[in-house]
């Protein structure tokens, strides 16, 4: 980009009164030229580098404004298929460490293609006091049958500020489990457009943050519903500290046509600390019968039954938050196909899982 | 074998949709300018300080963008709108006899008098811009109660109550349709409960908008004293027509303290009424508001009753059934805001969309930083009758404190194959198995209801269920 540019992203698809601030987010963005990925590919996962966008019409997140942005700034994509028919038995994994003072903007382009079944953690991380700003932009395709589990980090410093847009397409019969950890940053801007076009094609979706000290955490998450039969599940789980604040916006769209589809979403957020914020808006857009869309949230505290209980176990009330603030990010970490992963993440968070204790 | 969908005619509304001839003794050009507003201020007999809200927010009307986050309405074209319309009445009648007789038979048609004999502590009507009728029962006068026109009360003894209470909850710079009815607004009721009075049986105010191409502006505005209670009925329909219609009145509701303000709305408006409608309510300590809440009519609606709970332990009930249509696109919801602690608010409501209507549930729940143990719960279920209509839930939530408990929940679906053969095979046709599943669906909204008025909702939704069918 080489310029300081305001960017707006992270729109609603249905926007809503403007004194709530929620519709969209603005960022200032100034992103240049990508940083070298480390990557470790299994076999039968493939890489080539392209000019340009595969899928430059796949909607993403962020939206318009960031793709034309990021269009612009990138010079090459970074392309990763696996072939039809191809069962990767390990995970593609793509780190991206992120230096003092970087402004990195990479396209990432992931192509299932039918019958074949892959696993993709990035991991997003940057020295604490490194202060600075990236960008990726992840597009996929999974074809019919195949299977994409996408795993994505974000743990960069607190004065890193990041981009992390998604966007794709499923074909019929094909599957995309998507886990999203935020465990640390400044400023973090994530969410997906993920269209499920193809006729039986399932999304599940696991999101864990953690947000503290002034950190902001602004999220976009879109499953648009187009073909029959199609499901989504998404499920989020978050905790707020200090002065924090966060907003989801996620929503379910069962377009006409969509005969018998099911999207269901669920958050539940621990408030930790009277200074935080906490901003939630789950739509659910229909224009078919023949379809079930559910949403449910929980904000705030713990509840009283529960801290009774564990209080005449003999903790005290900041241990059981603390615990109970630990038992959520845990429970998404242990969701990671992926046991390398699962151990540094598990490092970077200090501590053993509720399941190394056996 | 594809299953067929029965096509029945569209169903007779002739309950509402019948129309007087226009013998308005007086109507104003259409538009707006500061010229119509001086005049309207000027027919009114508006005290100084009214005539300059009236310009001041004229002015703000024209710098304020419509919106564009709701349903369309661009059919609306301000230019074509007649603001004022006074009926061909004498100025309120507190004897139904001196109502003149087309429009007393109006009222007749719509069950208002009935209503007020049986089961009412006064009625208000409102016809066109004007109110026509004004009457408290004896009784309830004697325990202090004011129900009077808005314009009486303006220059009569709660004449600096009113100034002090006019469009301070909504302000004409809230949006520009409140800026309109700044501008323009005629007609409405005043109603004060004074401190410990409890008031037993409803009031009701019913608005009729007869005059084709106009706009209807009451201005009601309640206030419940402390430790007092009240049951506020609003009613309201217009015969339909080719062109634009428009309603924007505005609500303003003081709850006192420990008292309790229940304000229950059947909206039955023709279906080519832009109903832009603004209610809102200040509940101090220890108070409750409940609003019971039935959309059925009109083109397009934004409505959203909001509820600012502004003393400690204040709470605020919202029970709501939208039911949209052909040609109808509702936008309903409610916003609370919690901004003292141990605050709570309930919301429940129901959504159905049939024959190409749009229904869309929208809401926020705000929970400032000093609502310490506040607690809010939110639940809206829609259910969608075909696959030609459109069902949307935009539920927003801004929380600023720790300690708080927040719970929400939405659900979308169609009716269950199961429920309707279950009821088929006791016996029910098709029709009548489906419309009895809806009124159940609805059920929220009627119990909470006078008996009369749950009757009429869900003669309402027998009406709009008929030729849904499929």
């Amino acid at each position: 980009m080489g310029e300081t540019k305001n960017i707006r992203l992270n729109r609603l698809p249905a926007i809503t009164w403007y004194w709530l601030n929620m519709n969209e987010a603005s960022v200032d963005a100034d992103l240049e030229g990508p940083v070298q990925a480390q990557a470790e590919a299994p076999k039968g996962v493939s890489f080539r580098e392209e000019k340009a966008d595969l899928f430059p019409d796949q909607p993403t997140g962020a939206g318009k404004a960031f793709n034309k942005a990021a269009e612009a700034a990138a010079d090459s994509v970074q392309v990763w298929t696996a072939a039809e028919g191809v069962k990767a038995t390990d995970p593609l994994r793509l780190k991206y460490q992120y230096k003092d003072g970087d402004k990195a903007l990479n396209l990432v382009n992931i192509v299932a293609e039918k019958d074949s079944d892959m696993t993709v953690v990035m991991d997003y991380s940057s020295a604490p006091e490194a202060s600075g700003a990236a960008a990726v932009q992840t597009k996929f395709s999974v074809g019919e049958n195949a299977v994409l589990r996408l795993v994505q980090i974000v743990r960069v410093g607190q004065k890193f500020s990041f981009i992390n847009d998604l966007g794709g397409r499923t074909g019929s019969h094909a599957r995309v489990e998507v886990i999203h950890m935020v465990l640390s940053g400044d400023k973090v801007y994530q969410g997906y457009q993920i269209d499920l076009a193809g006729e039986k094609s399932s999304l599940k979706t696991d999101i864990a943050y953690q947000v503290s000290g002034d950190g902001h955490l602004d999220m976009n998450y879109f499953a648009n519903h187009t073909g029959r039969k199609t499901e989504c599940e998404i499920n989020v789980n978050g905790v707020l500290r200090d002065k924090a604040s966060k907003i989801l916006r996620a929503t379910i769209d069962l377009k006409r046509g969509a005969v018998g589809a099911v999207g269901n979403e669920k958050e539940d957020v621990l408030l930790m600390d009277d200074g935080v914020r906490n901003q939630t808006i789950p739509l659910i857009l229909c224009t078919e019968e023949d379809v079930v869309g559910n949403h449910g949230a929980t904000i705030g505290r713990l509840d009283e039954s529960l801290m009774f209980y564990l209080e005449s176990r003999g903790l005290n009330k900041e241990e059981i938050y603390e615990m109970m603030a630990k038992a959520r990010i845990d429970a998404t970490l242990r969701m990671i196909p992926d046991e390398k992963t699962k151990e540094e993440i598990n490092a970077y968070l200090g501590g053993g899982t509720e399941d190394d204790r056996d | 074998m594809a299953k067929e969908k029965t096509y029945v005619e569209d169903i007779d509304r002739s309950m509402y949709d019948f129309r007087n001839e226009e013998k308005d003794e007086f109507r104003i050009e259409e538009g707006l300018t500061p010229k119509i507003i001086l005049e309207i201020s000027k027919e009114k007999n508006d005290p100084e300080w009214m005539r300059d809200f009236r310009l001041k927010s004229l002015d703000i009307y024209n710098k304020t963008q419509f919106p564009d986050w709701g349903p369309s309405i661009e059919g609306l074209d301000m230019d074509n709108i007649v603001t004022y319309v006074r009926p061909n009445s004498k100025r309120m009648a507190k004897d139904w006899d001196d109502v003149p007789d087309e429009i007393k038979d109006t009222f007749e048609r719509l069950g208002i008098p009935q209503a007020e004999r049986k089961s009412l502590a006064g009625v208000g009507a409102q016809y066109d811009s004007e109110l026509v009728y004004h009457n408290v029962k004896d009784e309830v006068a004697a325990q202090g109660v004011i129900y009077t026109d808005i314009e009486s009360a303006l220059r009569g003894p709660y004449a600096d109550m009113i100034r002090e209470h006019f469009m301070k909850l909504v302000p004409p710079t809230d949006h520009k349709f409140a800026a309109l009815h700044g501008a323009v607004w005629s007609g409405g009721s005043f109603v004060y409960v004074p401190k410990g009075v409890h008031v037993d049986i409803p009031l009701q105010s019913y608005f009729r908008l007869n005059a084709k191409g106009a706009g209807q502006f009451e201005h009601t505005l309640i206030i419940v004293d402390d430790d007092a209670y009240l049951h506020f009925i609003e009613g309201c329909s217009a015969p339909k027509y080719n062109v634009a219609n428009l309603h924007a009145g505005c609500v303003e509701l003081y709850v006192g303290k420990n008292s309790t303000l229940r304000y229950s709305t059947i909206e039955n408006w023709s279906k080519n009424m832009y109903n832009l409608n603004t209610k809102r309510a200040r509940v101090e300590e220890g108070g409750k508001v409940e609003w019971i809440s039935g959309s059925f009519g009109s083109h397009v609606s934004y409505l959203y009753p909001m509820s600012i709970l502004a003393g400690r332990g204040a709470r605020a009930e919202f029970t709501g059934v939208t039911f949209a249509g052909k040609g109808q696109n509702l936008d309903t919801g409610c916003k609370m805001v919690h901004s003292a602690p141990d605050t709570s608010s309930y919301v429940s409501t129901r959504s159905i969309s049939k024959d190409g209507g749009i229904s869309t549930f929208r809401s926020s729940v705000v929970v400032n930083r000093q609502a310490k143990n506040s607690k809010s719960s939110v639940s809206c279920q829609s259910l969608m009758l075909d696959a030609q209509s459109r069902s949307d839930t935009i539920p927003a939530m801004d929380i600023r404190t720790q300690q708080a408990d927040i719970g929400h929940e939405a659900k979308i679906g169609r009716i269950s194959d199961d429920a309707v053969f279950y009821l088929m095979s006791r016996g029910l046709s098709e029709e009548d198995a489906r419309a009895l599943i809806v009124s159940g669906f609805a059920d929220n909204v009627g119990k909470e209801l006078p008996l009369e008025y749950a009757v009429e909702m869900n003669n309402l939704i027998r009406l709009e269920m008929k030729g849904s069918i499929g």
